[in-house]
Formats: structure tokens, sequence, C-alpha cells
């Protein structure tokens, strides 16, 4: 079965990973900008840090035949540093035009502040004048209400509701969602926040009508082969293979697809894979003879 | 910089029916020229990545094969040229540009006059072994030629370019005129590098035999006879091309290629190899 991962950091995760998806029948990643375990102090390391995200990264990820997209988007949790917030917006037009760029995200509240805020629906703008759909973050501390608040900043700045995905769901979230025409992400950790089994019982209560489930796999305890485990737990517990394979791969295309920039025909075959070939010069053979990967 | 005028009327040209539209951006970009890094990247989505067609072009003193050439690097090249943009914003665009932003500007220096732009893009291309951008930079056109005869880049840079046709295995005959600039110190990398190939059972880049034909240097003229007795028949060709232009630069080596040509020339199963034995066999 193919499958389209949502949401994962491949910044933070090894060559490894890379291998253990492609084997797994991952085809695609989608890759948020995101908060980096600790602040950054200029914007020239957003810079940088976007650059990797349609270069480096993605070069990475099609060396083991899986193709690589992005979000751009400053994280909520960044937006609070006024030092930096708005001069990272003023770059992010450039990066929201990239071709592998299929979103604005992670947008969003973590500390539900004011200034995240603000700079959610500055970005709900930006999104709307590069025709992107936006992939939110959803805070991890008092979620229920973070939830509301993200649904009432959406409807504020009258952005359509079905190009926008609000990430890190949960049982409770699911109910406010439901109805409101938005997508529902699920984040699936190995001992926290949504698990494989709990997933399951979402499915088997909810269906899958505009859900996706991700790993969200960063530099902390994760697991990047979530989907592809809970894939597994899905069809033992008889959800049929058709709809878990609108699930993991369908569904996460329709979603991004709304950009304008992605489509099943370009996922039919694997990222071509050159292994002589370098970014920058560099590889990720480390020395190791192409003719004998 | 001064861009010919003429130029940009030809490449609009080429445009067709994306002429409007590339227009309405250049209208764009002449209000606010610091939008040029926004437009850029979506040039491939909206304007295709199709081969123009139409075969080799003259435009000035550059040769581009618009067979190879995209509608998204003509638009990109229009664009440029048109805003006469500046050395530094080329290669703002460059540095921050993602894989197909990059692609385009290599394919735009065609359109531009050589100087420190060709030479710094150039450059950059030396550190990639990504094919596209290679491709881009140095074939389908004259680009490379150009650069090398003008001293827009050093002789050391370009052999480290055409270097890089080996080391990737791409066709040499697609950097048009690259041939007129062998010389014994690329032939010397070229040998060294099908040697150590050849230790490591690894095939060797083809062209080598062209190379060492056109400029020679040591263990050339061995590699060339030893190629003739090669199994794969593509390598007895280029070894046959080689040793016909080896000939053509040095006619006292006609009577020792001669004796090697008639010895192999009943031995030769493809017609194609056996002609140029007959041509090395004859004065």
């Amino acid at each position: 079965m193919l499958i389209f991962e949502p949401h994962i950091h491949m910044f933070s995760r090894i060559t490894d990973d890379y291998e253990q998806l492609s084997l797994a029948g991952v085809r695609a990643v989608l890759e948020p900008a995101f908060w980096l375990g600790q602040n950054r102090t200029s914007v020239g390391t957003f810079i940088d840090y976007y650059e990797t995200l349609i270069g480096w990264e993605r070069h990475r990820a099609q060396q083991f035949g899986i193709h690589h997209f992005c979000t751009m988007g400053l994280n909520p949790r960044e937006a609070n540093n006024d030092s930096i917030n708005r001069d990272v917006l003023a770059i992010l037009p450039r990066y929201c035009e990239k071709d592998s760029c299929v979103g604005v995200g992670e947008i969003g509240l973590d500390d539900q502040t004011k200034t995240e805020e603000i700079m959610m629906s500055e970005q709900l703008e930006l999104a709307r004048n590069h025709n992107l759909p936006v992939l939110v973050h959803t805070p991890h501390r008092d979620k229920k209400k973070g939830f509301e608040r993200c649904i009432a900043i959406v409807k504020e700045a009258n952005f359509p509701m079905e190009r926008v995905l609000l990430d890190h769901g949960n049982e409770e979230t699911i109910k406010i969602t439901r109805d409101l025409g938005c997508w529902s992400g699920f984040s699936i950790y190995p001992h926290t926040k949504m698990d494989p089994a709990r997933m399951v019982s979402i499915v088997l209560e909810y269906g899958i009508e505009r859900f996706v489930i991700n790993s969200a796999a960063d530099w902390g305890v994760s697991d990047p082969m979530m989907v592809p485990r809970t894939v597994v737990k899905l069809e033992q517990a008889g959800v049929p293979r058709e709809k878990v394979e609108q699930l993991v791969w369908n569904n996460p295309i329709d979603f991004f697809a709304q950009s304008g920039r992605i489509n099943q025909e370009m996922l039919a075959q694997p990222a071509s894979a050159n292994l002589r070939e370098t970014f920058d010069g560099n590889s990720v053979l480390r020395g190791q003879d192409p003719d004998k990967m | 910089m001064v861009f010919a005028p003429m130029s940009t009327a030809e490449l609009r040209d080429l445009l067709g029916s994306a002429a409007e539209q590339a227009d309405e951006i250049l209208a764009t970009l002449r209000a606010n020229r610091s939008h040029l890094p926004v437009a850029f990247p979506g040039l491939p989505r909206r304007f295709g990545k199709d081969a123009v067609g139409g075969g080799q072009r003259l435009f000035g003193e550059a040769t581009v094969d618009l067979d190879a050439f995209r509608t998204c690097d003509l638009v990109a090249a229009y664009l440029v040229t048109s805003l006469e943009a500046t050395e530094e914003e080329i290669v703002d665009v460059f540095a921050h540009g993602d894989i197909e932003e990059r692609a385009m500007l290599f394919r735009c220096l065609n359109f531009m006059p050589l100087g420190n732009t060709t030479s710094r893009l150039l450059a950059e291309a030396l550190r990639t072994n990504i094919v596209l951008h290679l491709e881009a930079a140095m074939c389908d056109s004259n680009l490379l030629a150009r650069s090398i005869k003008t001293g827009t880049i050093d002789g050391d840079t370009g052999n480290r370019l055409l270097l890089k046709f080996a080391f990737l295995d791409m066709d040499l005959t697609r950097a048009l005129k690259a041939e007129t600039h062998a010389n014994e110190t690329l032939s010397t990398m070229l040998q060294d590098l099908a040697t150590e190939r050849e230790a490591a059972g690894r095939s060797v880049w083809k062209h080598t035999y062209l190379m060492l034909g056109h400029a020679v240097c040591p263990g050339a003229l061995g590699r060339l006879i030893g190629g003739l007795e090669h199994g794969d028949d593509g390598v007895r060709h280029a070894a046959a091309q080689g040793l016909l232009a080896m000939r053509n630069n040095n006619q006292k080596l006609q009577p020792l290629l001669a004796q090697f040509a008639q010895e192999r020339m009943p031995r030769e199963p493809r017609d194609n190899v056996r002609e140029m034995l007959q041509q090395l066999a004859t004065n």
C-alpha cells in the first residue's frame, strides 16, 4: 500500500529512517517548517532552514525514492519572538512560491498568546495570497480551548475551511471539527498523545472522511514508522483496505493538491534517485561506492 | 553589463502564446523588481517544462539547441534580459533558489553577455553533481566553449567542468564545440580517471577516447589502440574516432595507425567501426 506521510520532520531524522519508510511503502513525505527545539536568534537561520527544506532534505529523500514536499511558515512558538517574527514573515513569500512548497505551516497556537494569534492571522493572509492550504499546529496544553481559538481565527479571516488542516487532534477535538468542513490530522506517537489503538477506535467510530494520520516524527521521542504501524492495526481491526488507502494516500494528496503543485500522477513513480548526484557537493553516501548501494 | 536588445525581442517571439503571460509578470517586475525572487520559483509550473523545439539557433555569439530548452527556461531568460537583471540579483535568486530556479538561471546565461555572472554561476556548477544543473549549465549550447575561449572562466575551471562529463557519464556532444578545448592537462585527468575506473571494474566514459585523440597525453596512444580490441562496440567506435582525431592532428602517426587499422579491420564486426578503420588505413 502506498503511503503519503503528511507531517514528518525529516530534518531531525537519519537515513535509516528514510530507508525504512521507503521499504514500508512511503512514497512521499510532507515536512512542515517547525521549531527546532530551541529558539533561533536571527532571520538568517530561518532562511537556511527553509532552504534545507527545499534543497538538501529534498535531495536526501529522493535518494531513497521518496518525494519530498514541505510547508513554509513561522511556527507559533517562535512567533512570540518579537525580535525576529516580522523579519521572518517578510521573507516567507519567496519560499511560499517554491515548487515543493504545498502549503503554509506549521502555523497556529502553542502558548495561545495574542502575538501567536496575530502571526497566525497574517499567515492565513500569506496562504491566501499564494493560493495555498494551511497546516495548523494546535496546542498540546489546554488543547480544546486552543482548537476552538484556532477555528475562530480561521473564521475571522474568512479563510476557506476546506483548505485548513487542524493537526494533532484527538477524541475530544474531533467532536469540535467534525462538521466544520476542515480537515483533521492525528499525530500518532509511540507512548503519548495519540496511539494506533486509539486511532483505530476513531476510524471505526467516525470513518476516514477528511482525516489524515501522521507520525510528526521529530527530534524527540517519536517513531517515523507510526503511519505504517497504524495501517497494520487498522487492517487487523477489519477496516477495508480501500478505506485505509484513502486515509493514508488519497486524503493527504487531496488536501495538499489544493496548492495546485501536487497530484497523484506525479507520485505514480518513486522519486528518481541517481546516487552519483550530489547536492552542493554533498552526498548521502559518505564515500560509499554508488554502484554497490 | 549591456544586454543586446535584439535577443529579448527574439526570445519573446519564441514564447508564442506564453508571451502575454510573461509580459504580465514582466510588468509586475518593472513596477517592483524586488519581486523577482517571488516570481521566479513559479515559472516552471506556470509555463511548463516542455521543450520549446526548433533545433539549434543563433543568438549573437550563442548557439542554443531549442529542442532541449524548456518554455520556462526561455521565459526566465526573457524576464532576466528584459529587466537587465544585475549580477547581484541573479546570484541572489540562484543562492536562495530551488533546483528548478537554478536550472533556469544556468540556461539564462546563454542569453546574457559573458562576464562575472557567468563565471560565478559556472563555479557553482563545479560544486554540484546534479545532472539537471550540469546539463543546464553546459549542454545544448556553446556556453562552455565560449566561456573558455573568451577567458570568462580560466583553463583549470574549464577542465574541471569538462571532467564532470566523464564523472557523470554525460554526452559530450551536447556541449557544443567542447572538443575544441581538449588539452593535454585535461587528457591526463581523463586518463587518470579512466585508469581508476578500470581498476574498480567500472566502465570508462566513452568520450575519453575522442578527447585523448584531440590532445595527446602520455599513455593516450596505447589506450586508443587497445580500445580497438575492446569487446564493447561503443568503445571500439570511440577509440577509432579518437585515433582519427589523433591522426588528423599529427600526420606523422599515419603509418603506425594504418598498420593497426589494417590488422584489426578483417576482425571488426561492426560496419560503422570498419568504415573508420578504413579511413585510418588510407591517407
